[in-house]
């Protein structure tokens, strides 16, 4: 077997019967143990009901009555996914013993798929916090580099897709909480349109701007787990009630003809990004252009605009849900989550309606923006990953995030590597589609991925075979 | 520096049911004048008046 499969190559020889999904999760499982202790990717291994679920998956597929591609595949879950019997914790001390006892809906729909559960995953608290070191467990670590940030909140999962740990797992984004790990891990995550996936299950973090997704290594990952994940949850009042196409026909449609407009103020202007980081947009812009895109400027409102309406609405939701904790058991908080979200208590309620009437704004001009125009295209993170000790508390507050403007709009966005910066560490750039396009940002992503060499290298680390090998 | 006086930044602490230490209560109210900025910036320019909040809600959701 291959060190490093993808989703893809692993249910395609799954199905084949020239893998079993028992070989594929003890894989798996070494690797785990001989990686984690550096990445800190993981909460809790989950060993026995992986093998539990990979044999169910190697007998269905020898009765020939597989599930589909995602049968067999091992897969981890951010721990603010709720799992029946397996303690969720929200990477906090205040639910360290919590057992839920319902599955997320995505959890479950992820698991009638076939997926086979490696354990929960490491996040900042809550999915707001970090990278704390005052937590019951440390921060993941970036494969690329265990001293670099993973950015966060679905930190672990980044890391673990990048070393090889997972094929796949599931991240929230609230404000880019899956976007950022995905680009500075140098992996794929897609935030969906608001209400494709159920939040149903999911620790909330802030109600109008959660949302859930899946993180892999290539797109087509994506897509595939997006397929499982997504569709209509009358649990979640924030649900479209829409069921999702079929990404996998819309993959290898291609770009040409396909209308990119490049926000070049953001990157450019408002939060002016690193070198490496500009390199990788050009030459991102030059593939799709070279693949027949039609490649123009687009001019939205600043990025400021976007991030201080995100930020307020998110503190503002976010104290509303914890503020019984935060008045009573304050100390059990990490201090980055303690103080970010203490902002969020002396906010207004006549501040907060300001916010929210000015994201109906925004919204309405983004999509006017948008009119003759398909995919969007900036930077995901300003940098590649910086020194994990040397990541400012207050960063969020001091330069607008490229991220959060597509939670306060809902639209599809995703991160894909575009290639290493002057550390040797990923950059990536940010696809967003319209509304419920996420075929569009897929193909888009796709075509650019196949037409580049990101996909062939693999954090040093992590490539145990040529270690021992050597 | 925050236009809020440190004064006033206790009574907006006290009003959220905070119990912050002195330190803690200071490292807050350095990151208040980001907030503030941000404050400002949602209000400019003035919406109008029939600019509606995201969140108006549909009522055959009940």
């Amino acid at each position: 077997m291959d060190e490093f499969l993808t989703i893809s190559e692993a249910s395609r020889l799954i199905a084949s019967r020239k893998l079993s999904p028992v070989e594929l999760t003890q894989h798996c499982l070494a690797r785990i143990r001989s990686l984690d202790s550096v990445l800190h990717s993981f909460i809790r291994l989950t060993e026995e009901r992986a093998m539990s679920d990979a044999r169910a998956a190697e007998a269905r597929i020898m009765a020939g009555s597989a599930r589909g591609k995602l049968d067999g595949i091992p897969i981890g879950h951010k721990d603010i996914y709720c799992t029946a019997g397996i303690a969720t914790t929200a990477h906090s001390k205040q639910l360290q013993d919590y057992i839920p006892s319902e599955d997320a809906t995505t959890v479950r729909k992820l698991a009638e798929a076939g997926t086979v559960l490696l354990g929960k995953l490491a996040t900042h608290e809550f999915a707001f916090g970090g990278p704390s070191f005052d937590l019951p467990w440390p921060p993941a670590r970036n494969p690329w580099n265990p001293d670099h940030f993973t950015s966060g909140s679905s930190s672990g999962t980044g890391a673990a897709v990048a070393a090889g740990l997972i094929l796949g797992g599931t991240g929230s984004d609230t404000g880019g909480s899956i976007r950022g790990p995905a680009a500075l891990c140098g992996i794929a995550g897609i935030k969906p349109t608001y209400g494709l996936c159920s939040r149903a299950g999911i620790l909330p973090l802030s109600f109008s701007l959660d949302h859930a997704g899946p993180l892999a290594w290539t797109v087509e990952d994506c897509a595939i787990l997006l397929q499982a994940m997504a569709g209509p949850d009358p649990a979640d009042p924030a649900s479209s009630g829409r069921s999702a196409p079929d990404y996998a026909s819309a993959l290898n449609g291609g770009v040409k003809g396909m209308r990119i407009g490049v926000v070049r103020h953001f990157h450019e202007t408002d939060n002016k990004v690193s070198e490496g980081t500009q390199k990788g947009i050009d030459g991102a812009i030059d593939v799709l252009r070279g693949l027949g895109a039609e490649v123009r400027e687009v001019k939205l409102p600043s990025l400021a605009d976007y991030s201080a309406c995100g930020f307020l609405i998110l503190v503002t939701e976010a104290f509303a849900l914890h503020e019984r904790w935060l008045q009573t058991s304050l100390e059990k908080y990490g201090e980055l989550l303690r103080d970010r979200m203490a902002l969020g208590g002396l906010i207004s309620g006549v501040d907060y309606v300001q916010a929210v009437r000015r994201r109906r704004e925004l919204c309405a001009t983004t999509a006017a923006a948008m009119k003759e125009i398909d995919v969007l295209l900036t930077a995901s993170q300003p940098t590649e990953a910086p020194r994990i000790d040397a990541v400012p508390k207050w960063a969020i507050l001091e330069k607008p995030g490229f991220t959060i403007p597509f939670n306060v709009t809902g639209q599809p966005a995703m991160s894909v590597c575009s290639g290493f910066g002057a550390g040797g560490l990923p950059v990536s750039i940010q696809l967003i589609g319209k509304p419920f396009e996420e075929a569009t940002v897929f193909r888009a992503a796709h075509a650019y991925e196949q037409a580049t060499e990101w996909r062939k290298q693999r954090p040093a680390m992590a490539k145990l075979g040529e270690r021992s090998a050597a | 520096m925050p236009n809020t006086t440190l004064e006033d930044f206790k009574a907006l602490v006290r009003r959220a049911g905070l119990t912050l230490t002195d330190a803690q209560l200071a490292e807050i109210y350095s990151a208040w004048g980001h907030v503030e900025g941000m404050l400002a910036r949602i209000r400019t320019p003035m919406l109008p008046r029939e600019a509606e909040p995201s969140h108006t809600f549909k009522p055959e959701y009940f």
